[in-house]
């Protein structure tokens, strides 16, 4: 019978002591990690103008028709969106005001690129472009009038 | 005012083409009906190098910026051979900035073409009014490069109206739209000074020039 009540007793105890709020530590550790690949756009006309205010339409690559967010651009023709990670593949990011705008085409996965600015010219290669074109023409102009002559 | 590739649907796109086949083929067989065809040639050829560069010549228009056009300005002095000009000007604008599109290029053409066919026959009232008069020329000149740009902005702005893409919001589109046709507004008052100034210049240096329209 003592033996009995000396293990409840025991067992009791053994209770309070566990349930007593005290620091411990543990020995084991764990990480837990999250990556969210933001992406940021800048969209501008080809004057270098922002496209403050531009409407931005985002495609995922599983339903490339229909659009994965919406938003607006903002004073600076920025637009940040936080892609799912869970979705590789080539995201489609439209952009359009007023009938001006273009789409891009973002890679997210493996092959995400960092940074890309697709179709862009630099002042030189405009005024150097132009002045190939411009010799054409002025090439047609002087022929047709020296047939003429 | 240029239509890029991917904002009108395949179906408009192939209807700009098929119309600017029939309008290019009859600028052509007018301009080979004359009794020197290629007379005019050169003139077709440094307006249309013209009109590819201007694009490029920005005018801010508060909150928006609009560029050059000078489609009535063709149209007043070259005539028929605006239409071709203004095709192959958007060709090259399309192929090498991507101004426009390929795709869209029939729809562009249309868009500034057409209205550069109204502004030669505005140019021609001179003729049957007083063709020597500078007066004549200047306020004939203004008008075909105000009513040229201005007819190019209401097609615009029709077609765009109504080709919206539902994914877009369409008011915050429409707003758009409406407030980009109103910036065009000071830019037709430009572009009507800038075709009376060289249409009275050509006028006076070089006469024979407006002879043919």
């Amino acid at each position: 019978m003592n033996m009995k009540w000396n293990f409840v007793a025991s067992f009791i105890f053994l209770l309070l002591i566990l349930a007593l709020p005290m620091k411990t530590y543990a020995h084991g550790a764990r990480i837990e990690y999250t990556v969210d690949v933001t992406i940021e756009i800048v969209a501008m006309y080809d004057n270098g103008e922002p496209m403050a205010g531009a409407q931005v339409v985002v495609y995922a690559p599983d339903d490339p028709s229909t659009p994965w967010l919406t938003g607006v651009c903002d004073d600076d023709g920025c637009f940040t969106f936080t892609p799912d990670i869970s979705k590789p593949g080539i995201w489609d990011v439209q952009v359009r005001q007023a009938g001006h705008g273009d789409m891009v085409h973002i890679p997210v996965g493996e092959d995400t690129a960092t940074t890309a600015a697709p179709g862009g010219y630099t002042v030189f290669q405009i005024i150097l472009m132009s002045a190939c074109v411009i010799w054409g023409f002025a090439g047609t102009t002087l022929y047709f009038l020296r047939r003429r002559a | 005012m240029h239509i890029p590739d991917g904002f009108l649907p395949a179906t408009v796109c192939a209807a700009g083409y098929v119309a600017a086949v029939p309008v290019t083929w009859y600028s052509l067989r007018k301009i080979n009906q004359r009794q020197n065809p290629r007379e005019d040639i050169p003139k077709a050829s440094v307006l249309t190098a013209a009109f590819f560069v201007v694009s490029w010549i920005h005018i801010p228009v508060p909150p928006a910026s609009v560029h050059l056009v000078l489609n009535g300005l063709l149209g007043a002095v070259l005539g028929y051979f605006a239409f071709p000009a203004i095709l192959i000007g958007l060709f090259f604008q399309a192929v090498m900035f991507q101004h426009g599109g390929l795709t869209t290029l029939g729809v562009n053409a249309l868009l500034m073409g057409l209205p550069a066919f109204l502004s030669y026959y505005i140019f021609r009232i001179r003729n049957v009014l007083r063709k020597d008069s500078k007066v004549m020329t200047g306020i004939f000149g203004f008008l075909a490069g105000f009513v040229g740009l201005g007819v190019s902005v209401a097609l615009f702005v029709v077609i765009l109206l109504n080709f919206i893409p539902a994914d877009f919001d369409i008011a915050t589109e429409r707003t758009a739209i409406y407030t980009l046709a109103l910036a065009h507004l000071p830019l037709m008052v430009i572009e009507g000074v800038f075709t009376a100034l060289v249409t009275v210049f050509l006028q006076r240096v070089r006469p024979k020039l407006l002879d043919s329209v």
